[in-house]
């Protein structure tokens, strides 16, 4: 009901909004990647919204990709259009967003980039970064499979979504950190889930059937990890083998707390939606920010999870 | 010379091109990984495949219907979705009556919208894919479901149960496609689907009622996603909005590997379960093997069109289309 | 076709609805939004639509002809993929800007290829365009991430997307490209043998036959312009973009047979034009651009699209039947 009444107040309130809006008023444009595809960015978009009905000096006008990287340009054109005083962008694609970028700041506009960072050419076009480092995210992970088995052993990986920027440095960050701190920890093979539970737990199941030792399974994120844990389970295997995340999920939470899942990172969309308007509030605001903001993004594991709250996704 | 054998008529066998291609696949796929023919491996794909295979029964009698079916996918995620999000709300017994009818009712939009008013199915049906996947978002806000209960609920006997050792979704699956086989080559309403995809004018002067068999054929397509939904459901015990994005395609696939003609008035239940299983004997082979996700597709684009144009080929008895 | 004589702007309305629908979201928009009755905005749309539009044309042909391409999208992320990776060969690196020019080229040339391997096998096989074209989308999506390797590439040289930036006279270049394709794929369907064969193919095949047109090349050199268009699309897009993702793409068929037909081109073959496909595309790129303008939640946007195609071909075939049962208006 509140979003159905959010589309009215929408249309028939633009003229009266714009025209009303008066100086001290800022007005902030985002771009997301793909709210829907997982709860984590609903939360974050939630999240975002809050924040800044909270303030009454920010007016927001909250875009969503559907993950095609050229509805995303399309939106930072109508963004620039619209001339608004900042624009946060959630990139579906590390490249491909960086003419865009560039095109908002030669026109004028601030450009904060929240949770999964531009490339390396765009930096000199954004004013600011705000979110999680992922590839971090895989070292932790990987430190902490180290850790579980004990320097030795046999394990598969299930990425995210092939070629999309986040499950890329989530993978990238462990197979690096996993090789060289781990050299005996053996990687049997890697394949997709596609962020998705269903395609998991079949991959998972193709696994088992392929490899009669598995000590250990890490996933792209809690959702996939929870259905390779389904899959060991019901093929009894599940006993002693490590699953490790890189990101916590309330399903992981869960089976963490009866004991079936290991560890996983632990990052909070609230957070990064905070601090990705915070960070654009600071820029408008003349701040010296400084390019890169990392929010923390601790491991989580069975002994110390009771110091964090469930995760709302 | 396969020309030549072909128009003197080996038809016995290169009728059967999707049985011929399925066995001569299995046997190279078994030479090239020895844990592809065991017994436990084989039980993994069977079940694996039931989730496609159910919606694929639907499908094909929809084409055989002379339609298509492109809304599926979505309709998966919002029935997994509410079969799901219900289960916690108002317990197991409710909660799949009501995601069955709703179900239906999608099916209903389809078969009023295409049997009825006479619309293209393609375009309604991507339309409804469309549409549907919006309405999953707005029901769950974009947030993914989860049964809490995991262990202690009677719901994961659909995906996690099993009877004298072979699953149940493998039981399921099997039971309707046996049902839907007889159903289409044994009762008056089989012959009408079929007289009504092969030749609608013809049907409709022979007293056949198109607008409600095409109707009927969309509400069983809904009925076997319900179904589908509720192994998929049972077996995650969650679910995503987006869970069945892609299906309809991967569906359809099967559909015509087991050459049913999207023409409509031809084809064959118990071939489409032999597509379904092809299709997932794929995915599984070339993982087995340790190759990269993306050759699957590479295979998957030779098999689907080398195995319709044999198909093809039996049925004109040449190779070769006769087009100039 | 009718004289031109007896075309008043009425009549022409209800021969192509979708413009009627289309002058609607307009003055919709309008009114709505104050941001988006604006030239700039206007240079938006059209760029916006251009990628959808120019493989939209390609489609029209191949639709008319009574065929289908499912695998375009496949194929703008191979061409873009090319177009970005091959300016970083080697073998070109001493050519500075014009290392772009054999990136391109080849770019094109893949795509026509990828039309003629559909052609050809729907040419000879005689399996229908669908199928073929389904495991082509995912065979050439393999393809594409065979070639990438799954990660994305990205242009060194900021000429590169600088180009999409350019602008001639008062229009984007992207909006001219796609404007002038637009006009040269209209005269090929209407004033050419090419274009006439195109109907006659997809309106009666075996009558065609018999006036001597041979079929199969005839659809084999109408998936090229489509596998053409599509690895056009996909290069522009990458202009936009510096950069080439495997994803890319994705999609991408569902929305442009959408916009074909919403622009009155028949599934089953032998009827439609450009005027109609670019009517279509508009429709898609204004609904798309006033809706973010006007923020409506992406959940809303799936299900309005959605009704809105099934709403379109409900009241085209209202309209339809009404010329066919030869009332006047």
């Amino acid at each position: 009901m509140n979003k159905t009444m959010r589309i009215l107040l929408a249309s028939c309130g633009t003229l009266a909004l714009a025209t009303a809006a008066s100086a001290d008023t800022v007005r902030i444009g985002i771009t997301q990647n793909n709210v829907g595809i997982d709860s984590y960015q609903t939360t974050y978009e939630r999240a975002f919204i809050a924040a800044a009905e909270a303030n009454p000096d920010v007016e927001v006008i909250v875009l969503d990709a559907g993950g095609d990287v050229a509805r995303q340009i399309s939106q930072m054109q109508d963004l620039i259009q619209q001339q608004v005083d900042a624009i946060i962008i959630w990139p579906t694609d590390g490249q491909a967003l960086v003419p865009a970028v560039r095109n908002a700041h030669n026109a004028g506009i601030p450009v904060v980039v929240t949770n999964s960072n531009i490339a390396e050419a765009g930096m000199d076009f954004i004013a600011a970064f705000s979110g999680p480092n992922n590839i971090q995210q895989g070292i932790y992970s990987a430190e902490m499979m180290c850790d579980a088995l004990g320097g030795e052993g046999q394990i598969v990986q299930i990425t995210g979504m092939p070629g999309y920027t986040t499950a890329i440095e989530r993978q990238q960050g462990f197979d690096e950190r996993l090789a060289e701190m781990c050299p005996d920890v053996t990687q049997l093979d890697i394949q997709p889930g596609d962020w998705n539970r269903e395609r998991a737990q079949r991959t998972m199941e193709t696994f088992l059937t392929r490899f009669d030792t598995i000590d250990g399974v890490y996933s792209g994120d809690d959702n996939m990890g929870v259905g390779a844990l389904n899959a060991a389970i019901d093929a009894g295997r599940a006993e002693g083998m490590v699953f490790i995340g890189a990101t916590n999920f309330a399903v992981g939470y869960d089976a963490m707390a009866r004991g079936e899942y290991w560890g996983s990172v632990y990052q909070s969309p609230v957070d990064d939606a905070e601090a990705a308007l915070q960070t654009a509030l600071d820029v408008l605001a003349g701040e010296d920010v400084p390019k890169l903001n990392y929010f923390d993004t601790p491991k989580i594991t069975q002994e110390n999870m009771d110091e964090f709250d469930r995760p709302v996704f | 010379m396969l020309l030549n054998r072909l128009k003197a008529g080996g038809p016995a066998i290169a009728k059967q091109g999707i049985l011929v291609a399925f066995i001569l696949f299995m046997i190279v796929f078994s030479f090239m990984s020895d844990r592809f023919l065991t017994p436990d491996n084989i039980m993994s794909v069977f079940r694996q495949s039931a989730i496609i295979g159910v919606m694929a029964l639907g499908v094909t009698i929809v084409v055989i219907g002379g339609n298509l079916d492109l809304s599926v996918g979505s309709m998966l995620s919002f029935a997994t979705v509410l079969v799901v999000d219900l289960h916690d709300k108002v317990g197991p017994e409710l909660a799949i009556p009501i995601m069955v009818l709703a179900t239906l009712c999608l099916g209903a939009i389809n078969g009023f919208l295409i049997g009825i008013l006479r619309l293209n199915s393609l375009i309604v049906t991507l339309g409804m894919l469309s549409a549907i996947q919006g309405l999953v978002l707005i029901y769950s806000g974009g947030q993914n479901v989860d049964i809490v209960d995991q262990r202690g609920t009677w719901f994961a006997i659909f995906g996690r149960g099993s009877v004298l050792g072979i699953a149940a979704p493998i039981i399921i699956f099997g039971l309707l496609a046996i049902l839907f086989h007889v159903i289409m080559t044994t009762t008056p309403f089989g012959r009408k689907v079929y007289a009504v995809g092969g030749n609608p004018t013809a049907s409709v002067f022979s007293g056949i009622p198109r607008s409600r068999i095409v109707f009927t054929t969309y509400l069983i397509s809904a009925l076997c996603v319900a179904v589908a939904a509720i192994i998929l459901g049972s077996r995650v015990m969650g679910s995503q909005n987006n869970v069945g994005q892609g299906y309809e395609l991967q569906v359809l696939a099967a559909v015509i590997l087991g050459g049913t003609s999207l023409l409509g008035g031809a084809g064959s239940i118990l071939k489409t379960v032999l597509g379904v299983l092809m299709l997932a004997f794929i995915q599984n082979g070339l993982i087995l093997m340790g190759q990269p996700y993306y050759t699957q597709w590479l295979v998957t684009w030779v098999v689907i069109i080398v195995a319709v144009w044999l198909d093809v080929a039996a049925k004109r008895g040449r190779l070769f289309s006769p087009i100039a | 076709m009718s004289n031109l004589t007896d075309i008043t702007p009425l009549r022409w309305l209800m021969r192509n609805p979708i413009w009627g629908f289309v002058l609607l979201v307009f003055i919709f928009f309008s009114l709505m939004s104050d941001h988006f009755f604006d030239y700039r905005n206007f240079q938006n749309i059209l760029v916006q639509t251009s990628t959808i539009g120019l493989i939209a044309l390609g489609m029209t042909l191949v639709m008319i002809n009574g065929n289908i391409d499912l695998s375009v999208g496949a194929t703008l992320a191979l061409a873009a993929a090319f177009a970005v990776d091959v300016q970083s060969w080697a073998m070109f690196a001493t050519w500075g800007n014009w290392q772009i020019l054999p990136a391109v080229c080849l770019a094109l040339l893949v795509g026509l290829l990828m039309g003629a391997i559909n052609g050809f096998i729907v040419w000879k096989t005689g399996v229908d365009a669908f199928i073929v074209t389904l495991g082509a989308m995912l065979g050439i999506r393999g393809l594409v991430f065979v070639y990438t390797g799954e990660s994305s590439f990205y242009a060194m040289n900021f000429a590169y997307s600088d180009f999409s930036a350019l602008s001639v006279g008062p229009l984007p270049v992207l909006a001219v490209i796609f404007l002038v394709c637009t006009l040269i794929v209209h005269l090929v369907l209407s004033r050419t043998v090419h274009g006439r064969n195109t109907y006659a193919v997809g309106g009666n095949r075996e009558a065609a036959v018999n006036a001597g047109i041979r079929v199969g090349p005839h659809m084999m050199v109408n998936f090229m312009i489509i596998g053409f268009l599509a690895a056009l699309s996909g290069v522009l897009l990458s202009t936009q973009m510096g950069a080439a993702t495997p994803n890319l793409g994705r999609d991408y068929e569902l929305w442009v047979i959408t916009a074909v037909v919403l622009g009155g081109t028949k599934l089953t073959g032998g009827k439609g034009d450009i005027i109609g496909t670019l009517g279509g595309v508009l429709a898609i790129g204004i609904l798309r651009n006033g809706m973010n303008l006007m923020q409506v939640p992406a959940f809303y946007v799936y299900v309005i699209l959605g009704s809105i195609l099934i709403a379109v071909l409900f009241l085209d075939k209202r309209f339809n039947r009404t010329e066919d049962g030869g009332l006047r208006l």
